[in-house]
């Protein structure tokens, strides 16, 4: 029965997702965007979580997709389009190198690890100022389509159900034994056979891939980088906490924290500028005290006592 | 099958394995020892999940000492560790099957394999889709043990397989076990000699880190050092 309804729900806010820029303006359409960015992100992040690993460089990898975006255009003089997908390999191959010198690592090492890659691509784009415009950043001269907001709308949704599916499809098939082994145990996964580096290298780049494209996408809808807000640590705390807040180690949590903190951020922002953020931390702090299987797991809860009292 | 030559390993500057001389053949063999005696380092050195100091490891005639754990896996040695030996957010199923998915021999006799534990542990077909968490502890242990044999393995190798269970469950174990050993050679630790000596056929005895003695079933059962120190008689 709930899969029906999951079913169903996820159709619903697809056709809603689908048909929501006929209906409704340029400021809502922009914060619908948004929260697929993030929402994305958050997805993507967790994808990783399942593994045990914890990763603090979402907005690394969104700033070198970012990056890699609009450099590849002034530079090269590529298409749009080619410079997303080249912000994604970019993130790919960088994740990829620095995984296989530092997946090695578990738990706090690996987060810090990450925390520190997206502070040092920001510093060497701050400081190579005759390649990245240092810390003014740089401007593209036109914006992808044109700068029609509905094509940018379907082009972060195209990215954020392809994410769904990407994470879906680890959740279901075969590959989850290793994916969630160092979560469950790692040395019980080892003694069966499983090359956990090798399954951590790869979920580490696709993820960062995911991120990458993001970026790339985000840059290409607002034609410009800048140090600051391509590698803005609210890309990494914000998708962090929509994910907590929705429920870890699955796809819906991320989805519904995403749409729940996206929006009641962006009203936030309206009366509160600057101090949405504290309100984040309450939410996190909250979360992990009183629901720390976040909005989904506590349906889930909710659910079980009921059939269980009928 | 499994010859280990002069193996030495350290803990920082504590030695705590010396020289040890072990073979395993198609055959059964308890390794027995008082805790501490470095039965589980042992075992640990053979799965390459630490790395011994000296010496060698072979099995079937290849050099696996330095060899990554997953890899000595897919050799055909499955372990059956001390604790946490399941996945516990997977249903009985599923755990059965993560032993075999990443096992390239055992992965396309999956359905066979499946059968074959199920039918030597016919319980857990019975909870087939509950989660292992949701387990008793002597039924966990079976799971673990299956686990194991889904990866068809050709040495299995059981770390103190009995600790935690109630003496009924510990016969019912080490009786599965002597029936299993006509299919699978099996490496065992265990502190319970007298349960285990009547399931395998040789044993070692570790003391300090060295073999202090080796010998048949019988001959153990029968030597006054064994008797005194570990059956208690």
């Amino acid at each position: 029965m709930s899969k029906y309804i999951k079913t169903i729900v996820m159709a619903a806010v697809a056709v809603l997702a689908v048909a929501f820029p006929f209906y409704t303006g340029a400021y809502p359409q922009s914060i619908a965007q948004s929260v697929l960015t993030y929402m994305i992100l958050a997805v993507s992040w967790d994808m990783l979580l399942r593994t045990g690993q914890i990763s603090f460089g979402i907005a690394g990898f969104f700033g070198i997709g970012s990056y890699a975006a609009v450099l590849s255009m002034l530079y090269l003089n590529l298409p749009p389009m080619l410079t997303i997908l080249i912000g994604g390999i970019i993130a790919g191959a960088i994740a990829g190198l620095l995984g296989i010198a530092v997946l090695r690592l578990r738990g706090m090492y690996f987060a810090i690890v990450t925390l520190a890659v997206a502070e040092i691509f920001r510093i060497i784009m701050t400081n190579l100022k005759g390649f990245t415009g240092g810390p003014e950043g740089e401007l593209l001269p036109q914006l992808i389509f044109q700068g029609n907001p509905y094509l940018t709308y379907y082009l972060m949704f195209g990215m954020a159900v392809l994410t769904i599916i990407i994470s879906e499809i680890f959740l279901r098939s075969r590959v989850h034994y290793a994916l969630t082994a160092i979560r469950n145990d790692e040395i019980v996964a080892r003694s069966s056979g499983v090359n956990i580096f090798k399954y951590l290298v790869i979920i580490f780049i696709v993820t960062s891939v995911i991120q990458g494209m993001t970026g790339g996408i985000n840059a290409q809808t607002y034609g410009f980088v800048t140090p600051e807000s391509s590698f803005s640590l609210d890309y990494t705390l914000l998708p962090l906490a929509m994910a907590l807040l929705g429920g870890i180690y699955g796809t819906m949590g991320p989805v519904v924290g995403a749409l729940l903190l996206g929006i009641v951020s962006e009203y936030l922002k309206l009366y509160i500028p600057y101090g949405h953020l504290v309100i984040y931390g309450i939410i996190v702090v909250i979360v992990i005290l009183y629901m720390p299987q976040g909005i989904v797991g506590l349906a889930a809860r909710i659910r079980k006592a009921g059939a269980r009292n009928e | 099958m499994l010859e280990i030559r002069d193996l030495n390993s350290h803990y920082g500057k504590l030695h705590v394995l010396r020289d040890i001389n072990l073979q395993i053949g198609n055959e059964s063999v308890g390794l027995f020892g008082p805790n501490g005696s470095g039965k589980t380092t042992l075992i640990n050195a053979v799965m390459g999940l630490w790395k011994p100091t000296s010496g060698s490891i072979n099995f079937n005639e290849e050099d696996i000492t330095n060899i990554d754990t997953y890899n000595i896996a897919r050799k055909g040695i499955a372990l059956v560790p001390q604790e946490r030996e399941l996945f516990p957010g997977m249903n009985v199923q599923e755990n059965l099957e993560s032993g075999a998915a990443y096992i390239p021999h055992a992965k396309d006799e999956l359905e066979s394999s499946l059968e074959n534990v199920y039918s030597i542990f016919p319980i857990l077909k019975e909870r087939s889709k509950q989660l292992a968490v949701t387990l008793s502890g002597g039924q966990q242990r079976m799971l673990a043990v299956g686990r194991a044999l889904m990866a068809k393995p050709k040495l299995l190798i059981l770390d103190e397989p009995s600790l935690g269970l109630q003496p009924s469950l510990v016969s019912e174990l080490f009786e599965k076990l002597a029936e299993m050993k006509e299919t699978v050679s099996i490496l065992v630790t265990e502190q319970n000699v007298r349960e285990s000596l009547k399931a395998v056929d040789r044993g070692y005895v570790l003391e300090n880190g060295s073999v202090a003695l080796e010998d048949s079933a019988e001959g153990l059962s029968t030597n006054p050092h064994v008797i005194k120190s570990y059956l208690g008689l």
